[in-house]
């Protein structure tokens, strides 16, 4: 098993948008956004979470804790502290770990009964962009 | 201060831990705090009575108590109101056999209005005990609380997750085997916090259809209250038991319908025992209140505005301390003593002193 931190600490997501519409029994059917956040390090993962948003302020610090050699994921719909993120508008997200972790993003849509999932990875950001390291 | 709020013809206000969101306390005049207030007076180990001091606070006076080895029958979420706050705006936790805490003011001392001090207790003056117990600080502030205990025990508190219709499909059940119960329902998902708490041994000891996610020993003032950090409005109204699970689900439909977009936050059911007091929620009615909360950095009032119609037309009473919009002429038909209470505020208080605009606008003076 692999006992060393991989991946990186900072990763960006812009394609959120989470359909106020959803159809099919909840929470497994409900139109959603979901983080999977992998750490194969011994240490615990701290998340800082900010959010973005086409207009006005940006939201956070949403923060979450992946333990060491776990996988967690997580739907965006249900941060709520410090407050809902509101559905219906297109939002994006940086996502800062204390340690290295890999963030996989996958959408569920389900506004309509013929269902759609598809997942990307996170944008990871590493000191070769821009020369520099966030935070 | 009685004596120079009459020379000045201005008022006094009395304020607790501010815990409360409606504007009771609001004054430009003279605010009365308490907080100095605080400690034990006295107790008697036979009847189980105990004197307290009106500043003192919920936590305080379970560290007091435990003491003794008593106990308050139930506690509310947070621990941080003055006994009188929580008494004088109906504070209440859950339990279909627990009454609100003002329930346990057997006795007091009481300043009124005009400066004189009185001692009531529920046997030498039941009709007062029951006006002042949820009184909203408007017929004098108090000097003294005596309050009924209960024996010490050791409690189980449990939280399970599940999928709310799990929980009400079992809702009759998890009411009635559990001293106390109260759930969470998450708007955005469909799932429901299960609480739990019973004297250890005793209440359901699993939850099939759950997953256990806290569990926790202790006294019962440790373990009820939560410590809580985030900022929040909230609107709460007191509903018969019968119509509570069909105004639930109202609730529930009304929400997902239109309101998702911005709230998340969650809806909190509880269950209280009835009272006497005249102006509590509870009045001679076994309830279910239901709690709407929301993050006070996002848009409540049109939220509330539009959930309200729902709690009033299931025949709900709101919470003293939280937001609502009713004032003296939909809320006197719904407290079949409330002349009688206002009648005793005005021999109390003849010249207002314990009065501001909202309390005028609420008993309709």
């Amino acid at each position: 098993m692999k006992d060393d931190a991989f991946g990186i600490k900072v990763w960006a997501l812009s394609a959120g948008y989470i359909p106020l519409k959803s159809n099919g029994k909840e929470p497994d059917f409900v139109s959603q956004d979901k983080m999977a956040v992998l750490n194969t390090g011994r240490e615990d993962a701290h998340l800082k979470l900010t959010i973005y948003f086409s207009d006005g302020e940006t939201a956070g610090t949403y923060e979450l804790t992946v333990q060491g050699q776990r996988v967690r994921a997580f739907r965006v719909n249900d941060l709520i502290f410090p407050h809902a993120i509101p559905l219906g508008v297109a939002y994006g997200c940086i996502i800062e770990s204390d340690v290295p972790v890999v963030v996989q993003f996958t959408k569920l849509y389900s506004t309509q009964d013929d269902l759609a999932l598809m997942g990307t990875t996170a944008y990871g950001h590493t000191e070769n962009d821009n020369g520099k390291r966030r935070g | 201060m009685i004596i120079r709020a009459k020379n000045e013809q201005s008022n006094i206000r009395i304020v607790g831990a501010g815990h409360s969101s409606m504007p009771l306390v609001e004054t430009k005049q003279m605010l009365l705090r308490q907080d100095n207030l605080h400690g034990l007076i006295d107790y008697d180990m036979q009847t189980k009575r105990v004197k307290l001091l009106p500043g003192t606070n919920i936590r305080e006076a379970g560290e007091i108590l435990i003491k003794l080895r008593l106990s308050m029958h139930n506690t509310g979420d947070v621990d941080y109101q003055n006994l009188s706050g929580a008494f004088g705006t109906g504070t209440h936790g859950s339990g279909n056999t627990l009454p609100n805490l003002s329930a346990m003011m057997v006795g007091c001392r009481v300043v009124d209005g005009t400066g004189k001090t009185h001692a009531f207790t529920l046997e030498n003056d039941p009709e007062m005990i029951h006006a002042l117990r949820v009184s909203l600080g408007a017929l004098g502030f108090f000097t003294e609380l005596t309050i009924q205990t209960v024996q010490a025990h050791r409690f189980t508190r449990k939280e399970y997750y599940t999928h709310i219709t799990a929980c009400l499909e079992n809702l009759d059940e998890l009411i009635d085997n559990n001293l106390m119960f109260d759930f969470y329902w998450y708007p955005r998902s469909d799932g429901a916090k299960l609480r739990l708490c019973n004297p250890v041994g005793e209440g359901m000891s699993n939850v099939g259809y759950g997953k256990l996610d806290k569990e926790r020993e202790g006294w019962l003032y440790e373990i009820l209250p939560k410590e809580r950090t985030d900022k929040f409005e909230e609107m709460e109204y007191a509903l018969p038991r019968e119509a509570a699970v069909e105004c639930f689900n109202e609730v529930r439909k009304r929400i997902k319908a239109k309101h998702r977009q911005y709230v998340g936050w969650r809806v909190l059911f509880r269950t209280v025992a009835a009272d006497d007091s005249y102006l509590s929620p509870f009045y001679q009615r076994g309830s279910v209140t239901l709690a709407l909360l929301q993050n006070h950095q996002l848009e409540y009032q049109k939220y509330f505005e539009d959930m309200e119609p729902i709690l009033r037309h299931f025949g709900g009473r709101p919470h003293w301390g939280k937001k609502h919009s009713l004032t003296a002429e939909e809320l006197a038909p719904l407290y079949p003593r409330w002349e009688r209470f206002r009648q005793i505020r005005r021999e109390m208080d003849p010249q207002g002193i314990f009065l501001n605009d909202y309390l005028n606008k609420i008993f309709g003076l």
